[in-house]
């Protein structure tokens, strides 16, 4: 009798084992790879440190791995320095004696985190960079090519101010924050380019740290020491609209040419060709920039380095340029959308 | 009656109501607010931040702690010296960019580089200390156009050079080591900075430069006045805060490697936050090194819990505005009402009920029946000396007395109409005694016991005794010893009145009537001295017993009169001998006759018998009401009485005019004279005692025991 009811007991629990079980195999067929690929997933730690949230970049990058994180259940934390490089090396200090599973790093200079990445993979935490290459590479890096980026910029100016052209072919550059790889692979690109162009002159290459009033401010003195001048090279989109709005002071519009560049945001990019606040445009994508994080994260949750840091993929990310001739009705992307639907 | 009675001795006897005034009279008193925000701080935050506080997490910011603390020791030394230092920041940027262009970019050694930086940031704190310190500028503009003016140069330089200087071209691997390396788990920016704290620390609490700078910081005027280098110590201080903010420049350079032109903006407000938090007082003169660390502490959990909190964009620059904003408030209403609060909780008083008073009336049957026998004393010394709380006499006849100012001074036998100031002791001497081989030995209230030998040597004996575990008041220390005497043995039993109190206000001690006051024995032998009775009621005149074994003693509030057994049979017993006086009891001395001599410093009145069973009453009295016009005991009465060994009263003198004598707090015979005197009094009275034996001394009556 008593056999009896452990049996049955056994049989039962067995059954609901099998019941149990058995739910989500019936719902999704295991392809061999999909359920080893999710678990994987599960219960790990990302950690993301941006320059600071609240723009459109680390906005839609952020989107991405949100989404992620609910799908796959990982945890995702991220430390807004806001700006501050020292607040963002106490970020990434912190990080590493926190032991994450990947640290995504958006380093806001060529050299201030690069020892902190090194020692963040010699601690066994693989690093992905995001968008401005550090000296040190990490385990991935997804971002666009600067140097290619600024050549780009610079043909298009060419173009416009160059020879046959009838301008005076002065132009001015503005930087951003110089420590910089945009500013300072970009710089290298304006020169190396220009070298062919005698006839372009640079007469102002100046710094606005990113900030679009520091811009606005520099660009109306440019503006007004030479009333002919023929275009600015701007590095990225948010500090340039600064630009923008000093050549519209000015009465300028369509006689000076502003050359920009960014993540392609509708609002940042596309409005802005259409007004004609910028001439030309070189978007890297944030939102496919999103979609590559995303995948980067995924693969090293799955596959993670044996010594992180020790070999490195780039991820470089496609370029195109936009001007009103070349503007589709997806040239663009919106962040609501993103942030709604993911990348 | 009794039952509410009974209830109020036992609230005053269990409740420590004392223990509060005390606590805020200690200097780390200052620590209690920063502690307390540092623990709340660890609260909050650790619950809203899992792992905020476990030992990795700590770890992680050991680096930024060592650049941090660097700089708010420079903003605090500077502050401690009344200034503020404005310019840390950019300091901190320059020395930054300085050794990575030296390094990096010049490739000079490492350990040229180190102290080249650290000079610039002297410069640069040069140039504020003799803006400052010299010609007398205001320190905040001052640094802050240094702080412009630096990072305008900074800023110069790096967008000449911020690529170049980032780019490592040599190795040092001593670079490397203060980069990368961990000493004991610590990184090297860290041990040099608590080595430069503790360093710091000596040198602010021990050392001349240091006290110079607490002294400046305190009150420069009074600081000039006292013949300090005021305006050296002020430029030095800014030279200081320049070398350490390049210091932590520095280290910041070793562990980033980059020169962005954020470094170091905003670091000043950090720091300042920083060092306001931990307790250092922005009008300078108060705060420690302690404190810096504790606010630094603070701040860079607070920062750090911001970062991980992700508050909206500029939301961490709010937080840490509001909580300097805070924290000068606290600091500004602390300093102004620590010393009103202390002074208001400080008297506690305690419930006291004496015994029924004797009989006084003039005509009465009563031993203490008024007369007025001292009326026609001889005045020795009148308008020429101040407060002799204790006339002695010497072998030749010599009279002595200590005054208010310091002095003992001597009045020579036989008319005392000379005098000279026989030694300068510096506090005011009380209780005197000559022990066998002519040395006077004298209580020196707020100093301790000391002895002035024939040649006018002084010897200090004794200004410590054992510390009691429990008192939140160091009572090592002697705040009032009051009387002396010196037993066969050699061994002196001095009193010390109160350990709450200073001389300067003996009297409110009264006002409490708790047991404030202890007897203490100091043993020559062995160089020793121990509290023997603790908690007695303003313990006042000690006399030796002729027995050799024993001493009498008063207790003033306690308007008794006890004895207590150092040797023989009864050792350690103590025994009440007149317990219930119609006046405050003061000195003891002894008497030709056998008896023992009693001053009576004043008279008990019902109503203020009546207010020591009403201890509420006093505390809203003390609370409420202008000290001068506080019920104090009645001091305005002259009586010596005489008493015999069982404690009977054999006489009775008095000045009930109280014109001559008031407020009488010793007596001594001598030769058939009663010499008296008088803490409050300008002058030694001098009494025929009628029938006194005009061959008797006090010294040949010790002798004989001695024998």
């Amino acid at each position: 009798m008593i056999h009896f009811m452990k049996g049955c007991a056994i049989a039962a629990s067995v059954a609901m084992g099998v019941l149990a079980s058995s739910g989500p195999l019936q719902a999704a067929p295991d392809d061999g790879l999909i359920n080893e690929s999710s678990a994987a997933l599960k219960g790990k730690k990302v950690a993301f440190v941006p320059i600071a949230m609240g723009f459109d970049l680390t906005e839609a990058w952020a989107a991405g791995l949100k989404l992620d994180a609910q799908r796959f259940g990982y945890e995702l934390t991220i430390r807004d320095p806001n700006w501050s490089v020292d607040a963002g090396a106490q970020a990434i200090s912190q990080l590493i004696s926190e032991q994450p599973d990947v640290i995504v790093v958006h380093p806001p200079e060529i050299q201030a985190y690069t020892r902190l990445i090194q020692q963040a993979n010699a601690a066994g935490i693989p690093v992905i960079t995001v968008s401005l290459k550090a000296d040190a590479n990490g385990d991935v890096f997804v971002g666009p090519d600067w140097y290619d980026l600024a050549v780009k910029e610079t043909e298009s100016m060419v173009k416009f101010c160059g020879k046959d052209s009838g301008k005076s072919g002065k132009i001015a550059v503005m930087q951003g924050v110089l420590t910089n790889p945009t500013s300072q692979y970009g710089i290298q690109a304006i020169e190396a380019t220009l070298k062919d162009h005698p006839e372009i002159q640079i007469v102002s290459n100046q710094a606005a740290d990113w900030d679009a009033s520091k811009a606005h401010a520099i660009a109306s003195t440019v503006i007004k020491a030479n009333p002919d001048l023929c275009g600015f090279i701007g590095l990225w989109d948010n500090m340039d609209v600064g630009i923008a709005a000093a050549i519209k002071e000015a009465g300028k519009q369509g006689q000076i040419y502003i050359a920009s560049s960014g993540g392609g945001n509708q609002v940042s990019a596309c409005d802005n060709i259409e007004s004609g606040n910028f001439s030309s445009y070189v978007s890297y994508d944030a939102k496919g920039q999103a979609r590559d994080l995303m995948m980067a994260v995924r693969a090293i949750l799955q596959n993670k380095p044996t010594t992180p840091g020790e070999h490195s993929v780039g991820l470089y990310t496609p370029l195109k340029v936009i001007t009103k001739e070349t503007m589709t009705a997806d040239s663009c992307w919106k962040l609501e959308d993103v942030k709604k639907f993911g990348p | 009656m009794a039952m509410r009675e009974t209830l109020t001795r036992l609230r005053y006897r269990f409740v420590p109501d004392h223990i509060l005034g005390e606590i805020l009279a200690k200097s780390w008193i200052d620590n209690a607010i920063p502690v307390a925000i540092l623990i709340l701080t660890l609260c909050v935050l650790g619950s809203m931040i899992p792992g905020l506080v476990a030992v990795g997490s700590l770890l992680g910011m050991s680096a930024q702690f060592g650049e941090l603390l660097l700089v708010v020791m420079a903003m605090t030394i500077v502050m401690l010296a009344g200034g503020i230092d404005l310019s840390v920041g950019s300091v901190f940027a320059l020395a930054n960019f300085v050794t990575l262009a030296l390094f990096n970019m010049l490739g000079w050694p490492i350990l040229v580089v180190i102290p080249v930086a650290i000079l610039c940031g002297a410069l640069v704190g040069l140039v504020n200390g003799i803006l400052i310190g010299y010609l007398r500028l205001r320190a905040f503009l001052t640094t802050l156009v240094t702080l412009i003016i630096v990072r305008s140069i900074v800023d110069m330089f790096i967008l000449e050079y911020a690529v170049k200087v980032a780019r490592p071209t040599t190795l040092s691997r001593i670079w490397d080591f203060i980069s990368f390396k961990r000493v004991l788990g610590m990184p090297v920016a860290l041990i040099v900075c608590l080595a430069i704290a503790i360093l710091a620390h000596l040198t602010l609490t021990r050392l001349r430069p240091g006290w110079h700078i607490m002294a400046v910081g305190g009150s420069r005027r009074s600081a000039f006045n006292a013949g300090l280098p005021v305006r050296r110590t002020i430029a030095m201080t800014y030279v200081l805060s320049g070398m350490l903010a390049a210091l932590a420049g520095v280290f910041y350079a070793s562990r980033l490697n980059a020169a962005g032109s954020d470094t170091g903006v905003g670091l000043e407000v950090l720091a300042l936050t920083a060092a306001v938090v931990g307790g250092n007082s922005l009008g300078g003169g108060r705060g420690s090194v302690f404190k810096a660390v504790l606010g630094a502490i603070i701040i860079l959990i607070l920062s750090n819990s911001l970062l991980r909190l992700s508050l909206p964009t500029g939301g961490t620059s709010a937080v840490l505005g509001f909580v300097l904003i805070a924290a000068v408030a606290i600091d500004v209403k602390w300093v102004k009402h620590r010393d009103k609060l202390q002074t208001s909780v400080y008297v506690s008083p305690t419930f006291l009920a004496l015994g029924k008073a004797p009989e006084t009336a003039e005509g009465s049957a009563s031993p203490y029946a008024l007369n007025n026998l001292l009326k026609d004393v001889e005045l020795i010394g009148l308008g020429e000396i101040d407060g002799p709380e204790d006339p002695i006499l010497d072998a030749a006849g010599n009279l002595y007395c200590g005054t208010r100012h310091g002095d003992i001074i001597r009045f020579f036998a036989p008319d005392f109409t000379s005098k000279e100031v026989f030694v300068h002791t510096g506090g005011h001497p009380l209780g005197l005694a000559f022990d066998r081989d002519g040395n006077l030995l004298a209580c020196v209230a707020g100093m301790g016991l000391y002895r002035i030998g024939p040649d006018k040597k002084i010897t200090r004996l004794s200004d410590q005794t054992n510390r009691s575990w429990l008192s939140v008041i160091d009572d090592s220390r002697m705040r009032l010893a009051d009387d002396l005497d010196i037993a066969p043995d050699g061994r002196i039993f001095f009193s010390e009145a109160t350990i709450r109190f200073d001389m300067s206000d003996w009297m409110v001690d009264a006002l409490e009537a708790r047991g404030n006051g202890r007897i203490i024995c100091y043993d020559p032998s062995t160089g020793s001295t121990r509290t023997i009775m603790d908690k007695l009621r303003f313990p006042n005149g000690i006399t030796m017993a002729r027995d050799g074994e024993s001493f009498f003693f008063a207790e003033t509030w306690g308007c008794c009169v006890s004895r207590y057994w150092f040797a023989g049979a009864r050792t350690g017993q103590r025994e009440v001998v007149i317990p219930d006086l119609p006046g405050y009891p003061d000195n003891i001395n002894r008497a030709s006759d056998g008896g023992y001599w009693l001053a009576m410093v004043g008279m008990r009145t019902p109503i203020f018998d009546m207010a020591l069973q009403n201890p509420g009453f006093r505390k809203r009295m003390v609370e409420r009401v202008a000290p001068d016009e506080w019920l104090f005991p009645n001091m305005n009465y002259g009586c010596v009485i005489k008493f015999d060994e069982n404690g009977r009263i054999t006489d009775c003198l008095w000045d009930s005019r109280g014109t001559n004598h008031p407020m009488i707090t010793s007596m001594r015979e001598h030769e058939g004279w009663l010499y008296l005197g008088g803490v409050s009094n300008n002058r030694i009275g001098r009494y025929r005692i009628p029938g006194g034996d005009p061959t008797w001394t006090a010294h040949a009556s010790y002798r004989g025991e001695a024998r």
